[in-house]
């Protein structure tokens, strides 16, 4: 994602936006500060605002999930490794039409933890082969010391689904996951993320952060049924609440688990959830652990069907 | 310690399980007063949010029973109950709950003395392992 590819992108994404696509999911420069948000932009003469780097952070999968029904024609996106796996999964799962949109695949060096970033001051940043130079001063590092934690245990940095693909990938992450939590005793685990979650407040920016969290009603949703005699037992059952509006470390815990739980085998390694994460939770660990297991006893890991609606016969004595 | 009584939740399908239960009940097999029945239609209706829920409320095990694999009546059902759960096992022990609170349990409709024995089985087992305070809210 170095400046070259970016070039070969804005070209690319004006030349598709003066055929046949209609509407484009790119990363654009703020004017204020050296980060990077999602936008859609409608025509080739906007093109040239299109940025990509290792600030190009978010998952486009996400705006592009939002978007892609108020356009007619195609859809173009920009998406990373992490970004085209949730759009794999998302069009697995009936949310995306494969034929209205057009991915440009970048290959992944890995991208910038903005809070790491933030602690050299940067008022400019340059990508240049794998090292950043940040602006004031010309303070040159290597991209390894500011990388998000997350992209450390990328398996594909490369997009796994694309129409065209630009750009060199990082080193893709292979073999276990050997969490020091996991060898820890079981009472030191449970004051572990109890002090992990205690932290938490609720806020849900992991949720809605999510690309693959879409659902329009979710379970920990606060609802306003008001019950009375004449409430039948089907309007009481179709609002299960198992969450209140405790924010007690358990219950964290229970969100938590839950949430990650309606992720099984969907995930799409993304890091969006750490990083929408205003209190700094290591979220993606109950990820990959789940991702792992789910590894381990169904064998199963990146396939065409859903991991949920597949249907696995475990031997007896699991 | 000594006057612990375990509060056993199981959630049992309204096909096997439960009749299992009943037929339990009918033979007049004596098992653990401990447990609590809900009938569910299925086991594979069984949320992990429920199990979670049941703990939070202060439950000290919870059973999901289920009909034996192959023998449900919606043909599929304990398939997936069982992948849940064994997947809600293994992120229980992650996160430092003990996984032996939960257990999956296929009994069917003919297995009344079955289903007493391990109800008395794991009544004794939580017993062994004490009350249940770390989900309790």
């Amino acid at each position: 994602m170095d400046t070259e590819t970016e070039k070969i992108v804005r070209n690319r994404v004006a030349e598709l936006l003066n055929e046949d696509v209609e509407a484009f999911v790119v990363f654009v420069r703020k004017e204020t500060e050296p980060r990077e948000r999602i936008t859609v932009i409608k025509g080739p003469e906007e093109a040239e605002k299109v940025a990509l780097s290792p600030l190009s952070v978010n998952n486009t999968a996400r705006v592009l999930l939002e978007v892609v029904n108020n356009f007619d024609g195609k859809v173009g996106v920009v998406a990373k490794g992490c970004d085209s796996k949730a759009i794999k999964g998302l069009i697995s799962e009936g949310k995306i039409e494969r034929e209205k949109i057009h991915i440009i695949g970048i290959s992944c060096p890995g991208i910038v933890d903005y809070r790491k970033l933030i602690a050299f001051s940067p008022e400019d940043v340059i990508f240049e082969d794998g090292k950043l130079i940040i602006k004031p001063g010309d303070k040159e590092i290597p991209l390894e010391e500011v990388i998000h934690d997350n992209c450390r245990y990328c398996r594909s940095p490369s997009p796994v689904i694309y129409d065209e693909i630009y750009g060199k990938a990082r080193e893709p992450f292979d073999g276990t996951d050997d969490d020091e939590i996991e060898k820890l005793p079981a009472d030191e685990r449970w004051k572990y993320w109890i002090d992990v979650f205690e932290k938490c407040i609720r806020c849900y920016a992991c949720r809605s952060a999510c690309p693959m969290c879409y659902c329009t009603e979710c379970l920990v949703d606060p609802v306003n049924l008001a019950i009375s005699p004449m409430s039948t037992a089907e309007e009481k059952a179709a609002y299960p609440r198992f969450l209140g509006k405790t924010v007690t470390p358990a219950d964290n815990l229970f969100y938590h688990l839950i949430r990650v739980f309606h992720h099984a085998g969907r995930c799409a390694d993304c890091g969006e959830c750490e990083r929408a994460c205003p209190m700094d939770i290591p979220l993606r660990k109950l990820e990959r652990k789940l991702q792992k297991e789910i590894k381990e006893i169904f064998g199963y890991e990146d396939e065409d069907i859903p991991f949920l609606a597949k249907l696995d016969i475990i031997p007896e004595g699991r | 310690m000594e006057d612990f009584e375990p509060k056993i939740l199981v959630f049992a399908c309204n096909w096997c399980s439960y009749a299992g239960a009943d037929l339990a009940g009918t033979s007049r097999l004596q098992y653990a007063p401990n447990v609590r029945i809900v009938r569910v239609m299925c086991s594979g209706m069984v949320n992990p949010a429920m199990i979670l829920y049941a703990f939070r409320k202060g439950f000290d095990g919870v059973v999901v029973a289920g009909c034996h694999p192959g023998d449900c009546h919606y043909n599929v059902g304990n398939y997936y109950a069982k992948k849940r759960i064994v997947l809600l096992k293994e992120m229980l022990d992650f996160i430092g709950f003990e996984s032996d609170r939960l257990k999956l349990l296929w009994a069917s409709a003919a297995e009344g003395k079955k289903f007493a024995e391990e109800m008395t089985n794991f009544t004794e087992r939580i017993r062994k392992l004490g009350p249940q305070t770390k989900f309790r809210g």
